[in-house]
């Protein structure tokens, strides 16, 4: 029973997904073909809801592949630099080659990420840490130099409004044709599975990876590029979302434990259940406006963490 | 005098002290031995009113600490505790000054100063004195923390682990210390120690805790015998007594049974 | 001999930047150009001060030299004040407070949450930094997320006003605010001077402070009250500094070579006010107030700050 839970919940949110909107589409109307329904449903909703199971899929993979990668459960792209990189490589796009398309805005993005991702870890692992809990403030410190550059570059052109836009998760802008990049995900996370026992290792340290005949750095290098294709694919196409990375993966590793191998399609149902239900929440709140994803995770996801957080050590 | 009466404490739903009554006698060494987890230390804290107890009153001298206000008691009683972690970049002297504060709440006094030379003149630290203690040793460090509690020229003297981490010869130059504290100023001294030799060979009275409650108690020559230890520790016990004191072997005693 | 010069060097150094600031390119304008320049080092001299110690006290209570108000949410709580005030207001909320009002405000609200650390810090009796530190990690992050979402949802006229608050400089510090401000921070300076060796105390921890006779619990709540003040200061005249309350108590704590707070705390002072001036000065003349003092001061500190953790292999 408890195992069908999961996924019922999220075929239930799918569902729901479709359904709401500002443009009623009812049952009756698709059943009888409307042209109309139809349409609302092809170029927007269904889109929407890939672009939604996708992001969320991929950004509790990211929260994952960084955790085991940096052994540390409060990394995600957020809280190591990813997140802010990303942002930075869309701005440097934007001002050296202004008639860049999407294709190479998302490159950029994800050259930045994955070079200051890589640094990360570099940083991270010269470290001696006495709390678990100072490797997130350092991934912060790092995220807040990245973004002063971004933020000296954009209070020099005058777009700091603009560039707070594309901060902000946002899937109300999702229509077919404009979303298309996020389809990369599918093949990251189907790569994130087939090697999810590598990462479970990578976990152990490099020195038992290595006692394992494990490569380690080609395997963390090789992590970090997965994690750099998604945060860059969902920072062209959405935005950022935090927390997504960081909650789902704590949960289920409360919960299930952390066999990678078992644990990734949880996980994944999981991220994409949370992004779907925060969406849905969205774009009730202030019907018919829509809060933008990225708030409503960020909450929602702040909250949960925080109740994670007094529930573990109180 | 320090004494209990029917002290519990817990933290949330773990009880760690149960029903604990029990004196300490002035003018002696006492030291709280027992396995890992027997509630000497927080027995120790309780004391050192770094924790309240759940329920059950300490007394000093006859008045419940709880009504002493905490300025005075620093008067009368010195706490150690394991020397913190942060690397404090203060001389020995500075730190030692610190065990004034009570009295002279940092604006130091003749009197003052020269409490801060007694007290490093016993540890014979006098060497050492305008070093800074995070380029100390560890058992120069824990000397210097010892030497700012005797600064407090306070009449008792409570002690967590003070010989963690150290080396034999400082292990021993603390307990000799403590037992001149004891002998030639008439301090008592309470002190938690994991080394059942180190208890057994400088102390005058022991208190054996187990699981929350004080399995026995009272001087020395009556606590460390084998049956009690065993009991104590779950591990057979040879005493080894010569002119000098005793050896308390546990590593392979000739009554040794199967360890289950 | 080199502590001295370290100690008075410092010092002479802000006296030097200082009449730099204030003269040159001046043309020696004593009616209009070093007068506008005088509130300004006014502000930067206050802002410096309630950095250095709002920090520096911080570290010394909680034992860690990572910590800072800003990282513990200070910074995002006062941010999404000024957000939400704007949005529910709008550029009325600037006339209806006047500055006066927006300042006593905040730090209102700093107080309440100094409290809330306070409750969060020493439940059970328990000294809870690093869970508090991912408390307020997640705060900050939370409430950046709402920050941006109502910087989305005002106009650019509403936004360039929050960004006002958001990136503050010096430039529209007003002789008046500077004033009342410099009092409150002057009479929190005196309170601290009078519980130096108090604080030196405090550092030694919770377990040996008490052991000497420290009533823990009110003095902590005093520090982090005026802890509170200082931030909210510091905030309404600069606006967030991140990191950079951890590089000048670092930078302090290698030159001083001491952790006497007699000693720390002026000269934190010192090298924030230095920092500061430096960094306006660059705004000014090098920029052409193309950035702000805050994403210079982040910029420089944070790269600062990470180059010392990978030097020292993180002392942290």
């Amino acid at each position: 029973m408890r195992r069908a839970a999961l996924p019922l919940l999220f075929l239930l949110l799918c569902c729901l997904s479709l359904m709401v909107g500002v443009k009623q589409v009812s049952w009756s109307a698709l059943l009888s073909f409307s042209d109309d329904a139809w349409l609302t449903l092809t170029a927007s909703r269904l889109p929407r809801l890939a672009a939604l199971v996708l992001t969320g899929v991929g950004l509790a993979m990211c929260g994952v592949i960084l955790q085991q990668i940096v052994r540390n459960r409060f990394v995600e792209p957020a809280t190591s630099g990813g997140l802010d990189a990303a942002k930075l490589g869309i701005l440097i796009s934007l001002t050296v080659v202004p008639s860049i398309g999407t294709v190479g805005k998302m490159l950029f993005a994800l050259a930045f990420c994955f070079v200051a991702s890589l640094l990360y870890v570099a940083i991270i692992r010269h470290i001696k840490f006495k709390s678990i809990v100072l490797v997130p403030v350092v991934g912060l410190m790092y995220g807040s130099v990245l973004s002063a550059i971004a933020e000296f570059y954009a209070y020099r052109h005058n777009f700091l409004q603009s560039m707070q836009g594309w901060l902000l998760g946002d899937f109300s802008k999702i229509v077919q044709g404009n979303y298309e990049i996020i389809y990369l995900i599918l093949p990251i996370v189907v790569l994130t599975y087939l090697f999810a026992q590598r990462f479970t290792v990578l976990a152990m340290g490099e020195g038992m990876a290595s006692s394992l005949g494990l490569n380690y750095t080609a395997n963390a290098t090789l992590g970090l590029m997965l994690v750099a294709v998604t945060v860059s694919a969902t920072v062209i196409t959405v935005g950022a979302i935090p927390f997504v990375g960081l909650v789902v993966p704590n949960l289920v590793a409360m919960y299930y434990g952390e066999n990678l191998e078992r644990t990734l399609p949880i996980v994944a149902l999981y991220g994409a259940s949370l992004l779907l239900a925060c969406d849905i929440l969205g774009r009730l709140l202030i019907y018919p406006f829509e809060v933008p994803i990225g708030l409503t995770a960020g909450s929602v996801g702040g909250v949960v963490f925080l109740v994670l957080l007094i529930r573990k050590y109180t | 005098m320090i004494s209990l009466s029917h002290v519990y404490k817990a933290y949330g739903n773990q009880q760690v002290l149960n029903d604990v009554s029990i004196e300490f006698p002035p003018g002696q060494v006492t030291s709280l031995i027992g396995p890992n987890g027997a509630g000497k230390t927080t027995l120790l804290m309780l004391i050192a009113r770094l924790q309240a107890p759940t329920r059950g009153e300490l007394k000093l001298g006859g008045r419940s600490i709880a009504s002493i206000p905490i300025r005075d008691y620093a008067k009368q009683v010195a706490t150690l505790r394991q020397a913190p972690e942060f690397n404090l970049r203060l001389t020995v002297e500075e730190l030692v000054a610190f065990g004034r504060f009570p009295y002279s709440r940092g604006n130091l006094t003749a009197a003052d100063h020269q409490a801060i030379d007694e007290a490093i003149t016993f540890l014979s630290l006098q060497a050492l004195r305008l070093s800074y203690i995070d380029e100390l040793s560890g058992g120069q460090r824990q000397m210097a923390f010892l030497a700012m509690t005797i600064a407090q020229q306070t009449d008792y003297l409570l002690l967590d682990e003070p010989l963690n981490n150290l080396d034999m010869k400082h292990a021993v130059l603390i307990m000799r210390a403590l037992r001149r504290l004891c002998d030639e100023q008439g301090r008592t001294v309470i002190l938690v120690v994991h080394d059942i030799n180190f208890a057994a060979n400088y102390s005058d009275h022991i208190v054996a805790m187990k699981r929350g409650a004080v399995h026995c108690h009272g001087p020395v020559a009556q606590v460390v015998n084998e049956a009690c230890l065993r009991d104590l520790f779950d591990l057979d016990f040879e005493i080894l007594r010569s002119e000098q004191g005793f050896v308390c072997n546990y590593f392979n005693p000739s009554t040794s049974r199967e360890l289950i | 001999m080199s502590r001295l010069l370290a100690r008075y060097g410092v010092w002479l150094l802000v006296l030097a930047l200082a009449l730099g600031f204030l003269l040159l390119g001046s043309g020696l304008d004593f009616a209009y150009v070093i007068p506008k320049r005088l509130t300004r080092l006014a502000a930067i001299g206050i802002a410096g001060v309630c950095i250095a110690y709002a920090s520096v006290i911080f570290q010394t209570i909680a034992g860690n030299r990572i910590l800072t108000p800003a990282i513990m949410g200070y910074e995002a709580i006062y941010l999404l004040f000024q957000a939400l005030l704007i949005l529910l207001l709008g550029t009325q909320s600037l006339v209806l407070l006047g500055r006066h009002g927006n300042v006593l405000l905040s730090i209102l609200l700093m107080l309440g949450y100094s409290w809330l650390i306070h409750r969060w810090l020493f439940r059970n009796g328990r000294n809870n930094v690093y869970m508090l530190l991912l408390l307020g990690l997640v705060l900050s992050m939370v409430m950046a997320t709402f920050t941006q979402f109502i910087q989305l949802k005002i106009s650019p006229g509403e936004f360039s006003i929050l960004q006002g608050f958001n990136y503050a400089s010096f430039n529209k510090a007003q002789p008046a605010q500077v004033i009342y401000s410099g009092l409150l921070v002057a009479l929190v300076c005196l309170l601290v001077q009078r519980t130096l060796p108090l604080l030196d105390v405090l550092s030694l921890g919770r377990d040996q402070a008490i052991s000497l006779g420290v009533d823990y619990l009110r003095s902590v709540s005093l520090q982090l009250a005026l802890i509170a003040v200082l931030v909210a200061v510091s905030t309404s005249l600069v606006g967030p500094t991140a990191f950079m309350g951890v590089f000048v108590a670092n930078i302090t704590y290698a030159l001083a070579r001491t952790n006497r707070h007699r000693v720390t705390l002026p000269m934190a002072s010192a090298i924030a006010i230095a920092l500061l001036i430096i960094a306006q000065y660059l705004v000014e003349q090098l920029f052409n107030y193309n950035t702000s003092v805050s994403i210079l001061i982040n910029l420089v500190c944070g790269v600062y700050f990470l180059t010392l953790m990978v030097r020292t292999r993180g002392s942290a």
